[in-house]
């Protein structure tokens, strides 16, 4: 490959358009071909989702998913320090009901069912889109109250290569280093090739200069993180796609770090690799991932150890008849899985573990209607979880110039097959776990419109019910045996508004949004759930809301990002409570560009009220901290 | 017209009521030492979460008062609690944070619950038992630093009783004990210490002094239960309590609990007349994922077999509080870590009285 002199694609004009390289192919020499794989959200009409757009992900790229989906979405996140695990409550489920894709493949940790968000950042995948509500019928398991999918794509459109190189300096010592390329040949007439490598290592010491903050301490930990992504494309002029996706992360936190008695090590390996072929309408992928964890208290060479391989293959075919008025599009599939799991706590090891799905998915699109009608089933070694049927409608009720309204309304089936520890755990664990199985339904509106030439608005509100039965709960009043016991009822109401202003070389826009969240335990199984039932679910706050206000001359941008959650009870029976707090952030951008190089610098302060706010252990969150950012791009690309 | 006189009238009695709110205000009156005279309730909390706290009963009172800690303090304890005793007007709440050096005694004003003073790592380390051991001293003992349990080195080796001046509200010295001590109780002038450490001996320590005297080899994990209405220390010991004489440290007695095999037996409490010791026995079920199933039983110091064969009440208990004043038998339910327990009201001849909800873990109580 030849490396040309270039004019620097801007972030920010990266971010205004649509998406990279996935549409726009039309005219050019390759065929037009969308990327299907990791699009599901096209089957789940009448449901909302929401694209973080990239220049959120610019600005949280030395950051975690933690900090990005808190900032941008009403995931109520359950924080254990900086640094520490995360864990999410989507639309007041909790930690295992979120189902996280990367590329297609849902990468929670099989044993927990779960992903520690805190191990996962934003500098890690190209794309984030967020799928709220049940979607088991498009994304199998744990998908309950909503899923969080991670994608990477090829930059088609934008051949030649740039190198990227990216330093944080932070507050408490905290120093992270990203470097990377990220490469696409010329779209020759017969093939074209692009790909993307990227390491990544954060170092979290939190040196903290206090050990209190209002009577409350801080706790001490350090977390250091490395990352690695290779990412290879192909495509060729009759049809044939390959594509390669490789993404190991490391993450090792250590608690009390400094009295080697009682540190506490938890090490989290994960190993994703993913092969996809696509040809005309049948996409053929095969995957492994190994995730590994190790904990370990005081001598850090015994660790117990526990470690998944899981073994993926799945073939789809779509199929499309446009009819004039009408299209009908109807996706079929099959994925079997292998898991092969080697935990110290189970009573036997290492257990192996079958698992398949069938699936059929559609959807008809008119002028106005967009239909879909999906179901799914799943079979698992020992249990099969229940058929996961969904339908959606979506119909835009008004369609002016400058104005649309668009209605949705959607009911679904969704199902958890119980984590690998819920069933084979010693003691604690119940190999006659049933899996959990949900039922949501919800409807919205959203609509958009152009307030002359300068102002554009948006608008958003869904109001959602989700019920989910069996939820299996690892139950205190029985030494935290697990057990089918709970039937909890979520529901809400979500609002999220974007207004823009453009002007010349003037941006400004205003991103608010709030969500009502009501969760409850609704069955009484024992004497002592009367204190429970109707009460709010714990770590759930009954109200959020979040904006993001920004400002820009040219490249160079001021941001604010503000949050605020209302009190969380921390007990099932709502006794007692972290208080609510609000949070503030600011980032101030800008741009340089001298020659191939590009220089970005941000700076950044977090905190910026020194908030005193609580974690789950009850332990002071940081006060005000800043950093500086540095992110450097050499290009040969033409924009 | 009509509605601004409504709004004037209104205005009018909420400065009323505001007012008169205030005038109850002054030192001195219930309010404002309303921890004065009542039941403190320890509540353990769920270790993780680092939620203990205690909560404030009024002796005729069908509700508790929770928190009373972050009501007066606008903050909450942060961790486990795992004892309250008070010294001459100065409460000390043990606080056991699941995080290593985040432990500390809280010294409070006992009459309002305002902080004084936090005493922290390193002088506190796994803050256990605090016990009053003369005009403004207490001994509070202390694990130090726990280790790993799966590699038998949990307990460090020597343990800690930490000197608190309430004075100065400081620690002023760190006796070092056999590891892990526990429960202590004072005879005379000397304070008698037990162990959950795996130690057979009871340690002996001067109060005036602070020096460590000869031991008493009791058995395993010697538990200090109290003294009886004969000045006789009783000490318990796996299945056996065993009663000694404080002054010549000379085993008298010694009493196997019960006759089962898998039942042990733990949360002594003495009665007002120090002729009675109440006690929980219990067993983790293994048929029955491990649940915790028992009774509450209890013993006269005169009896010469404990057969623990007829409940006194037929229920397990997290903690037991016996009221000097009234002789009532205060009971802590514990449903799960993860929602409130309940505190049950006994007479003396183990009539249910009513039950009052409690906040995690309702494990001991503080009458005053």
């Amino acid at each position: 490959m030849r490396f040309r002199d270039g004019v620097f694609l801007s972030i920010l004009a990266v971010a205004s358009s649509p998406v990279f390289g996935q549409t726009d192919d039309s005219g050019r020499a390759l065929p037009v071909v969308t990327v299907r794989g990791a699009v599901p959200e096209r089957f789940l009409a009448g449901q909302k989702s929401q694209r973080i757009d990239s220049v959120s992900l610019e600005q949280f790229r030395f950051q975690t998913l933690t900090e990005l989906l808190s900032a941008t979405t009403p995931i109520a996140f359950k924080v254990y320090g900086p640094g520490q695990l995360s864990t999410a409550s989507f639309r007041g489920t909790s930690a295992n009901h979120t189902a996280l894709l990367w590329n297609g493949i849902n990468i929670n940790q099989p044993t927990l069912g779960q992903t520690d968000f805190s191990t996962l950042p934003v500098a890690g995948f190209d794309q984030l889109s967020v799928q709220y509500g049940a979607s088991s019928s498009c994304l199998g398991s744990d998908a309950v109250g909503g899923s969080v999918l991670l994608s990477d794509t090829p930059d088609w459109k934008q051949p030649g290569l740039t190198v990227t190189a990216a330093q944080q300096f932070g507050s408490f010592q905290n120093r992270n280093s990203q470097i990377g390329l990220r490469f696409s040949s010329r779209q020759s007439n017969r093939w074209q090739v692009a790909g993307k490598t990227f390491f990544y290592t954060y170092r979290f010491p939190n040196r903290y200069p206090y050990r209190e903050r209002g009577h409350y301490f801080v706790e001490q930990s350090n977390t250091d993180q490395k990352g690695f992504i290779q990412d290879f494309y192909f495509r060729n002029d009759k049809n044939h796609r390959i594509s390669l996706n490789l993404w190991f992360t490391d993450n090792d936190l250590i608690v009390s770090p400094f009295d080697t008695v009682v540190r506490e090590r938890t090490r989290s390996q994960s190993r994703r690799a993913l092969a996809t072929y696509e040809f005309k309408r049948l996409t053929i992928r095969a995957g492994w991932i190994r995730d590994v964890i190790d904990f370990a208290r005081g001598n850090f060479n015994r660790p117990s150890h526990s470690e998944t391989d899981r073994y993926i293959g799945r073939a789809e075919h779509e199929f499309s008849r446009n009819g004039g008025k009408w299209e009908l599009t109807v996706r079929s599939g099959v994925e079997f899985s292998h898991y092969q799991t080697r935990v110290d706590g189970y009573h036997d090891s290492p257990i192996g573990e079958d698992r398949a799905d069938l699936f059929l998915l559609s959807r008809l699109q008119t002028d106005r209607w967009r239909f879909s009608l999906n179901v799914r089933q799943a079979f698992v070694s020992r249990f099969d979880p229940p058929p996961a049927p969904s339908v959606g409608a979506e119909y835009l009720l008004l369609r002016q110039n400058r104005h649309s309204l668009t209605g949705k309304i959607s009911l679904g089936r969704s199902y958890r097959v119980p984590t690998l520890n819920e069933r084979y755990w010693k003691d604690l664990g119940n190999p006659n776990l049933r899996p959990e199985n949900g039922f949501n339904a919800e409807a919205g509106l959203s609509g958009e419109s152009s307030l002359g030439d300068r102002l554009k608005i948006s608008g958003e509100l869904t109001g959602f019910r989700n019920r989910i039965d069996d939820w299996s709960y690892w139950n205190p009043e029985f030494g935290y045996r697990v057990e089918n016991l709970q039937l909890v009822v979520a529901r809400g109401i979500e609002w999220s508004a974007n207004l823009q202003y453009v002007h010349q070389k003037w941006k400004a826009g205003i991103t608010p949004g709030y969500a009502y969240t009501r969760s409850s335990q609704e069955r009484v199984y024992n004497t002592y759930a009367q204190d429970i039932v109707g009460k709010q679910l714990a770590f759930v706050p009954l109200h959020s809301a979040r904006i993001s206000v920004y400002a820009a001359l040219g490249s160079t941008r001021l941001t604010v990002w503000h949050q605020a959650v209302s009190r969380r009870y921390t007990t099932f029976d709502n006794i007692q409570y972290l208080k609510g707090y609000q949070l503030t952030n600011l980032i101030l951008e800008t741009q340089l560009t001298t020659g191939i190089m590009k220089t970005r610098i941000q700076g950044q302060v977090n905190n910026l009220f020194d908030t005193l706010y609580l974690n789950v252990k009850r332990n002071a969150m940081p006060g005000r901290n800043f950093a500086v950012n540095l992110i450097i791009h050499l290009n040969t690309r033409k924009s | 017209m009509n509605s601004t006189k409504t709004w004037k009238l209104a205005l009018a009695l909420l400065a009323v009521v505001n007012w008169s709110c205030n005038d109850n205000d002054d030192t001195g009156s219930p309010s404002a030492q309303p921890y004065r005279s009542g039941v403190i309730i320890r509540n353990e909390g769920n270790f993780s979460q680092n939620n203990g706290s205690l909560s404030f009963l009024n002796r005729d009172a069908k509700t508790a008062t929770y928190d009373i800690f972050s009501q007066a303090n606008q903050r909450t304890l942060t961790g486990g609690v795992h004892g309250y005793t008070e010294v001459d007007g100065k409460g000390l709440i043990l606080v056991d944070n699941s995080t290593a050096g985040q432990d500390k005694v809280e010294i409070v004003d006992g009459n309002t619950f305002q902080s004084l003073a936090t005493l922290k790592s390193p002088d506190i380390e796994n803050p256990r038992y605090a016990i009053r051991v003369g005009a403004n001293k207490a001994y509070v003992s202390c694990w130090d630093v726990s280790g790993d349990f799966n590699n038998g080195t949990f307990y460090k080796d020597p343990g800690y009783i930490a000197v608190i001046d309430l004075g100065t509200n400081t620690v002023t010295k760190k006796i070092q004990v056999p590891k892990g001590p526990e429960t202590m109780v004072m005879a005379g002038t000397e304070i008698f210490v037990g162990s959950a450490g795996g130690v057979k001996n009871v340690t002996v320590i001067d109060a005036a002094t602070d020096q460590v005297k000869p031991p008493i080899e009791i058995g395993n994990n010697p538990n200090l239960i109290g003294l009886d209405a004969n000045g006789k220390l009783w000490i318990s010991s796996g299945r056996e309590v065993i009663r000694v004489n404080p002054q010549t440290k000379a085993i008298e007695n010694r009493l196997k609990v019960g006759t089962s095999t898998t039942k042990s037996p733990g949360t002594f409490r003495l009665s007002p007349d120090l002729q009675t010791v109440y006690f929980v026995y219990s067993f983790y079920d293994a048929a029955d994922n491990f649940r915790q199933k028992g009774e509450t039983y209890r013993f006269s110091i005169n009896d010469t077999s404990i057969p623990a064969a007829t409940p006194f009440i037929n229920r397990l208990f997290s903690g037991l509080g016996v009221d000097p004043q009234t002789g009532i038998l205060y009971a802590g339910f514990t449903p799960s870590l993860a929602q409130a327990g309940y505190v049950y009201r006994y007479q003396s001849n183990g009539t249910l009285i009513d039950s009052v909800k409690a906040e995690i873990g309702p494990s001991g109580f503080y009458f005053k």
